[in-house]
């Protein structure tokens, strides 16, 4: 489980570096997702299933669609 | 929307989907969940409906009203509740109490499980009502 947890935490930092640097922005919501997944496996494996259930909930799901819904409504996304 | 796919898609998963946020909400002071997650769920299975079916189905099921009347009503009955257990918790005023039950059953915990479905209620009505300024600007 040690090496499954590190290999997250690095999946973890990469995606948080790239939602900084990203240019595009539907690409940078999409990571931020895959970041709150992440998140929720590593809670799950820090033995707190409250907290990982509710991002992936709060985190994947709700601000996911309130950032596209932004994004659709500031013209953000390039056709 | 009006997609075929999408509409039988969503009429098989949505009562998975509630069945699931019911059970967190419900068994919030026996396993990992509680009010909030399960609101949430609750919420997101609430915004799938609105974004498949449409503005207009979903105000005839789920009215302004009614959503508000919920989410008002459960919102005052949590300051009641947890204003008299607050008020009667450790003064020595032997006021009648919530019965604690047996641990490990469903009907225990005294205050948790009323206290988690109101704040279950609050939080879909919340989500939904969130998700719906952003997406169309009215409810």
């Amino acid at each position: 489980m040690k090496i499954f947890s590190i290999i997250m935490i690095l999946f973890l930092i990469g995606s948080s570096i790239a939602v900084s640097i990203m240019r595009n922005l539907l690409g940078a919501v999409i990571v931020f997702m895959t970041y709150s997944l992440v998140m929720a496996i590593l809670w799950q494996q820090l033995n707190a299933p409250d907290l990982a259930i509710t991002e992936a909930a709060i985190g994947a799901g709700v601000t996911t669609i309130l950032f596209v819904l932004t994004l659709r409504k500031i013209r953000g996304v390039k056709k | 929307m009006n997609h075929m796919i999408l509409q039988v898609v969503s009429k098989i998963m949505i009562p998975f989907i509630q069945v699931f946020g019911i059970y967190v909400v419900l068994f919030g002071h026996l396993s990992p969940g509680g009010g909030f997650a399960g609101g949430t769920i609750l919420g997101v299975s609430l915004i799938f409906y609105r974004m498949v079916y449409g503005k207009a189905e979903t105000r005839l099921k789920f009215p302004f009203e009614l959503m508000m009347k919920m989410m008002c009503g459960a919102l005052i009955l949590y300051g009641v509740l947890k204003g008299y257990s607050f008020l009667t918790g450790g003064n020595h005023s032997y006021l009648p109490q919530l019965p604690l039950g047996t641990p490990g059953n469903i009907l225990s915990g005294g205050y948790l499980l009323p206290l988690n479905v109101l704040v279950g209620i609050t939080v879909t009505v919340t989500i939904y009502f969130l998700f719906t300024l952003f997406y169309e600007g009215e409810i």
